[in-house]
């Protein structure tokens, strides 16, 4: 599996903050991706890309706000760090009901930044991690025959060989058979984590 | 009111007309300077957040073994362009603010909003409003105090931002128009896109006291009344096309004024 590195995106329209930011993250080693707008944002923006947002709250044109609600009507998970000023206090709690990662007020100390970004990135490969661990079983169980589902079906719900081979009209053998390829085309290492497997699918 | 007959209290000395009208027109300036204050101080905010987030980057790149110089100075000089920028915000607050004398003087109009464009924009903006000029090339002066008439001004500016609250946000639009009339009057024209006045309302828009918000003071279309009167001009409403309000105000070309 290929991993490519976050990309920590800023977007502010004051091209002063924009900057300053800029050069912030370069004095940690971080690399910032500068937009001027929500607009370039969604532009620019790839949801396979991991990375996390640093978005201001206030902007001509599409606001951080309505940004954000355009990302959640993409299914887009990317976390979001709002910035604001002062006096945008009530635009900042509605961006937290609405999902974002966390909101800091401008000016801001530099390491309460640096551990948000830490965090919103930790949490964002948590859960690319968890998508393509999903995907990953979801793919394996579409490779199952038929008569393997109906199998895992019965297996996941405990049911004894002799018990499958009745309910099947198969000979307990076959369903040894069929047992033995499922757990080999899944790659559980046992029942209880086959189990696991399948209720990760269905959450 | 001094009165020799008993029962009767000397009134306060009497104010000169003239120096109460100036106080009351220095105060209510003050009052709609202070409503936009809240545009300014989120202006201020974006220079000072640059230059901590500098100071910021500076200090933790002096930590470290190794760090380019050249990288520090990159870093100062920004601090100071957004230093200036901040004072500029303040310089400019200030030079509004500035009790005058009330000397008139001929300037154009247009002029007169240049000077007042930065601040317009960062209250407008505080309201996510965008502010569009359209500046006549060809204004003849005007004999104005130019204080009076930028707030008057800002008076019609706000007005119109408080109108357009009523809109979904990222939809309003203001306009700032300056053009000749016919008789050679410069009218200046501040335009929103708005729900405009009920037509029952229209008559006493500039009254004093009259206000259909529920914050309002009722004053700030009323002083705007008054200030275009004493310099021989008027105001005046008309419904903007498609929608909204346009609110104006008519001055005599320097010449002519009296």
């Amino acid at each position: 599996m290929h991993k490519a590195a976050p990309t920590i995106y800023i977007v502010d329209d004051d091209e002063g903050v924009r900057s300053s930011l800029h050069f912030l993250l370069q004095s940690v080693g971080l690399t910032g991706h500068m937009l001027a707008s929500a607009k370039e944002f969604l532009e620019t923006y790839k949801p396979e890309q991991p990375g996390c947002v640093i978005l201001d709250v206030r902007m001509p044109g599409m606001s951080g706000l309505q940004l954000q609600q355009r990302l959640n009507l993409k299914g887009a998970t990317i976390p979001v760090i709002f910035i604001t000023g002062h006096a945008d206090i009530p635009m900042a709690v509605e961006a937290m009901q609405h999902g974002a990662f966390d909101f800091l007020q401008k000016p801001f100390r530099d390491q309460d930044l640096l551990d948000r970004i830490h965090r919103a990135l930790q949490r964002d490969a948590r859960h690319r991690a968890e998508l393509a661990q999903q995907e990953r079983i979801r793919a394996s169980f579409e490779s199952l025959t038929p008569r393997e589902r109906e199998v895992l079906a019965l297996m996941t719900r405990g049911k004894a060989n002799k018990v499958m081979a009745e309910e099947l009209g198969v000979s307990q053998r076959t369903v040894e058979v069929h047992r033995a390829r499922v757990m080999e085309k899944t790659g559980a290492e046992s029942l209880a984590q086959l189990v696991r497997m399948a209720m990760e699918l269905e959450p | 009111m001094n009165t020799d007959s008993g029962g009767h209290v000397a009134a306060m000395p009497a104010e000169a007309p003239a120096a109460l009208h100036g106080r009351l027109l220095q105060v209510s300036r003050m009052a709609t300077i202070g409503e936009m204050a809240a545009g300014v101080a989120h202006e201020l905010n974006q220079p000072l957040t640059a230059i901590v987030n500098y100071a910021q980057a500076c200090r933790r790149l002096l930590g470290r073994p190794g760090t380019d110089p050249a990288e520090l100075q990159q870093a100062l000089g920004e601090i100071a362009v957004q230093a200036e920028r901040a004072a500029d915000i303040v310089r400019r607050l200030r030079g509004l603010s500035h009790a005058r004398q009330s000397d008139r003087a001929p300037v154009s109009v247009n002029a007169l909003v240049n000077q007042i464009i930065d601040l317009v924009e960062s209250d407008a903006r505080l309201h996510g409003v965008p502010v569009s000029l359209d500046l006549a090339d060809n204004l003849p002066n005007v004999l104005v105090d130019a204080g009076q008439i930028q707030h008057a001004i800002l008076n019609f500016v706000r007005n119109g931002l408080e109108a357009l609250a009523s809109r979904p946000s990222g939809t309003g639009r203001l306009v700032i128009r300056t053009t000749v009339t016919a008789q050679h009057h410069v009218e200046l024209a501040v335009m929103d896109n708005g729900p405009g006045a009920a037509p029952e309302v229209v008559g006493r828009l500039f009254d004093p006291f009259f206000s259909t918000k529920e914050s309002g003071t009722g004053m700030g279309l009323a002083i705007s009344n008054t200030i275009a009167r004493m310099h021989g001009g008027s105001v005046g409403y008309r419904s903007n096309f498609p929608a909204g309000a346009c609110f104006y105000i008519l001055l005599p070309p320097a010449e002519s004024a009296t």
